[in-house]
């Protein structure tokens, strides 16, 4: 197990200290920048990915379905968008607000669920899964980047109060 | 409103209402579904069952297991409102939800 010191989230008082590698940051900086281009370009009826993103909230009632979605499809793109900003503005930090690392889970989580849509993966997908096909070869290790990050906020992260 | 198809069996555990009481339609909760997905980490799905609806942490792991295991669980139940909101936030933190009238 890895000392303390070398998590990459870890809390540090009422904040958040961020240890990660540049390079870890500026992948994060990217995948923000070309998230927030995937959502100001598509929608859910022209990606797959995107549709994932806002998932049918009446599968039996079309007509409320669509209500619901004229009533929640622009603040959830508001609130998305602005964790992009967030993420954007703090990837160079070496100590974040919790606000802040929520907006970071957020984001990779986001992330996670494009990706893993478009590469179509299963709860046991590996590598060797997408080996053979050169664009998903390299689409996976960013899936799995993006899953430790999510995974290692969560543990940083105070539990819920109950 | 009326004429839903139910085409869903409803995961039984966290559905709480009187056994034996006559439930009149008008006042039928809305239950709030999350579907199981490959992608949404099993710890993350239980932080935001606690998150979200401040259930304690055995709990929203049951929950979570009962999505991972059953394909399902009804997460939350109430007015159409609250189940909107609901539906709302679930999918704000990228879990597949749906909502319905209970029966």
């Amino acid at each position: 197990m890895a000392a303390d010191e070398e998590l990459p989230f870890r809390p540090d008082g009422d904040r958040f200290a961020i240890s990660l590698p540049t390079e870890a940051r500026e992948a994060m900086r990217q995948l923000a920048g070309q998230y927030r281009t995937l959502l100001r370009e598509q929608d859910p009826t022209s990606d797959p990915g995107v549709a994932r993103l806002f998932p049918p909230a009446r599968d039996d009632d079309p007509l409320a379905n669509l209500e619901f979605e004229n009533a929640t499809h622009a603040p959830l793109v508001a609130e998305r968008l602005k964790n992009v900003s967030i993420v954007e503005r703090t990837a160079d930090d070496e100590s974040i607000t919790q606000d802040d690392l929520l907006a970071w889970m957020a984001v990779a989580n986001d992330l996670r669920l494009v990706l893993g849509t478009r590469l179509e993966v299963t709860e046991e997908s590996t590598a060797r899964d997408f080996a053979a096909d050169p664009e998903r070869r390299e689409t996976f290790p960013m899936y799995q980047f993006l899953s430790a990050l999510v995974g290692t906020i969560v543990e940083a992260l105070p539990e819920p109060v109950g | 409103m009326g004429g839903v198809a139910q085409q869903i069996e409803v995961a039984p555990v966290e559905v709480e209402r009187p056994v034996g009481d006559e439930v009149h339609e008008p006042d039928l909760p809305w239950i709030v579904i999350v579907w199981n997905d490959p992608i949404n980490l099993m710890s993350y799905v239980t932080w935001v069952f606690q998150k979200l609806f401040g259930y304690p942490r055995a709990k929203a792991e049951r929950l979570m297991m009962d999505v991972h295991t059953k394909g399902r669980a009804v997460v939350s139940s109430g007015s159409m409102e609250k189940a909107e909101a609901d539906v709302a936030r679930l999918h704000a933190h990228g879990l597949w939800a749906t909502m319905q009238k209970d029966t």
